[in-house]
């Protein structure tokens, strides 16, 4: 049994993309099942979903502890300790990273094989939206080695069009997924005896202060959001003239202001949503590509 | 009208009391609300909060507020105000604390508890003449849970519960409940709506509201970016549009007497505002639907028919 584990945040339609995987290892005759699990938060807190694929009938339920292969869609997850997208992957095993690579970069790292590929670029150059879902699929897709093209873009109209997507969007996805498929390389899987790296448990660590952390207000500020933009707010201060309208219409009061009203942006915080940028009458807010380099 | 504070955007208070940081989503229409809500009633305030988008500002052990937070049960943020507003008069009684320290109690929830799941608690609570806020950031659908039909939902929206068919290629097939005429009916002191994208306006309903004592309510427009399939940085945009269309009028009634804080010269084509979200898709894909952008245009002209008629007579 092939076990495919997807890491993702909110919002990147990694569920999706575990569907479709499983949907096109199904139109090839496999066996497959595919599940996300989410908490209680929305857009942008880590999502994992998987898919098992396997000739006998999967008897096996609920999280992959074991991954064969691990599809990290949002390369800032890599450092969230509540994600962990590594833990557990068997030795032998493959990692995609989606990050800013435009060719496929494959290099051995210990014990496993590190697939680089910037699928967002790819998005926003196919579909000119940072459409991760399908893309992710088509990499896992080729990975396993196991999956034809056919059943992979079979698979992507079958959920897609479920999902209520227009013909034209649908038309670009598959675009994307075609590129994708025929960009990624198809790696042996070495999985040695199945063995896998043990799990990490984490101590938390008991100060007895805890409690004094939950009454200290606005310590949201600690999560640092600002990983979850694509589009990054960069002000040019020779345009600005203090109208304040970048502080007063951000969400997140990220923009704060200095003693001559000009804007201060907490990257830390800002989540990218670009309000500044549409706002500012001077047009002196760009939005520029985010770039985060796993390395 | 009277004196105010607020003139310009430059009279936005500076202070924050929602800070960064938050889990709810990028360009969130309803936290932009609730940040220049708070910053206009002070820091003074005690928050009550129904099951909602925006209980999830406060995940354990993160909080991005600076103010005190009560989580209740989706039906019951007025009655959790109720309780609060009853034990902080009893200490204020009993001179536990001085009347200096009282606290303005502020319920917040989004319109599945407001027009639907919790309305008999509102109602309950300004029958009683509850001394407190509410603010209900009307996203027009159950968002929290991934878009599902609320009483607050508009005619012909797509939500994941109404879904344009071959059958029915309309979408929500009633129509948005009318809150502010409900909530009129029981003649509160203060009842306003609001948008974000309309700042001044809002800053002067909550400096207006703050002279009154009992209940006093507001309606805020929130967009949200993945119910309405907008781009988050389109929130004030459609908000803005949304206002010039007439498809959100802002006004406040006081004691029940209506009166309009913005009545737009010429009214923009609302497909304008439908355009620019992916739940009213439908009705220019894969065809357009001549008679139902008419209704919804057409409701909205009488709308703003009778406040102009209205508007003469005085």
């Amino acid at each position: 049994m092939l076990k495919i584990r997807f890491h993702g945040r909110g919002g990147q339609g990694v569920k999706t993309s575990s569907r479709i995987l499983g949907r096109a290892a199904f139109l090839d005759g496999y066996i497959a099942q595919d599940s996300p699990i989410y908490g209680a938060e929305r857009r942008g807190a880590p999502v994992v979903a998987f898919t098992r694929i396997s000739r006998e009938p999967i008897l096996e339920r609920g999280y992959i502890f074991d991954p064969d292969i691990v599809i990290v869609v949002d390369e800032t997850l890599l450092d969230d300790e509540r994600a962990r997208p590594l833990d557990g992957v068997k030795s032998g095993g493959i990692v995609f990273v989606n990050t800013q690579s435009e060719q496929a970069q494959v290099e051995n790292v210990d014990d496993k094989l590190f697939i680089k590929y910037s699928i967002t670029d790819a998005a926003l150059r196919v579909i000119g939206k940072p459409i991760v879902s399908s893309p992710s699929a088509a990499a896992a897709a080729k990975i396993t080695g196991i999956i034809s093209k056919e059943s992979i873009i079979q698979a992507t109209i079958d959920e897609l069009s479920e999902l209520g997507l227009a013909e034209e969007a649908l038309e670009r996805n598959l675009r994307l997924v075609s590129e994708v498929f025929d960009t990624i390389p198809t790696p042996q899987l070495k999985i040695l005896n199945g063995e896998t790296t043990p799990r990490e448990v984490i101590q938390l660590e008991y100060k007895g202060v805890i409690y004094e952390d939950i009454v200290n207000v606005g310590n949201a500020s600690l999560r640092r959001v600002g990983n979850w933009r694509i589009f990054k707010p960069i002000v040019d201060y020779q345009k600005c003239t203090g109208c304040m309208l970048c502080f007063v219409y951000c969400p997140d009061s990220v923009i704060s202001l200095d003693a001559k009203n000009k804007p201060i942006i907490d990257y830390e915080n800002c989540k990218g949503c670009l309000i500044c940028v549409k706002e500012c009458p001077l047009h002196a807010i760009t939005a520029v590509r985010e770039v985060k380099i796993y390395a | 009208m009277s004196e105010t504070r607020y003139k310009t955007l430059r009279d936005v208070p500076a202070e924050e009391y929602l800070l960064p940081g938050s889990p709810e989503c990028a360009g969130c229409g309803a936290q932009l609300v609730l940040r220049i809500f708070l910053k206009a009633l002070g820091g003074d305030a005690v928050l009550v909060n129904a099951a909602g988008c925006l209980t999830l500002l406060n995940v354990y052990p993160y909080t991005p507020l600076k103010l005190n937070w009560m989580y209740t049960a989706f039906a019951s943020a007025p009655a959790g105000a109720q309780g609060i507003r009853d034990a902080l008069d009893i200490l204020i009684e009993k001179g536990k604390i001085t009347p200096k320290e009282d606290l303005k109690v502020v319920t917040f929830t989004g319109d599945g508890a407001a027009y639907d799941i919790g309305l008999h608690a509102a109602s309950g609570a300004i029958a009683r003449g509850l001394d407190f806020y509410y603010l209900v950031y009307d996203n027009e659908a159950y968002s929290n849970t991934g878009f599902q039909t609320s009483g607050a939902t508009p005619f012909a929206t797509s939500t994941k519960t109404s879904q344009p068919t071959t059958l029915n290629p309309i979408g929500h097939e009633g129509v948005k409940k009318d809150l502010f005429e409900i909530w009129r009916s029981h003649k509160p002191p203060y009842i306003a709506t609001i948008a974000p994208s309309h700042i001044v306006d809002m800053l002067r309903k909550i400096e207006r509201a703050l002279k009154y004592r009992g209940p006093k309510l507001f309606i805020a427009f929130s967009p949200c970016p993945p119910g309405w399939g907008s781009d988050t940085s389109e929130t004030v945009r459609i908000s803005k549009l949304a206002v010039e269309t007439g498809v959100w009028p802002l006004k406040e009634a006081i004691y029940g007497e209506v009166r309009h804080t913005f009545i737009p010269k010429v009214l923009k084509p609302v497909e304008e505002y439908l355009k620019t979200q992916e739940r009213y898709k439908h009705l220019f894909h894969p065809r357009r639907q001549e008679k139902v952008i008419k209704t919804i245009q057409e409701n909205i002209n009488q709308y703003w028919q009778k406040v102009r008629e209205k508007e003469k007579l005085e």
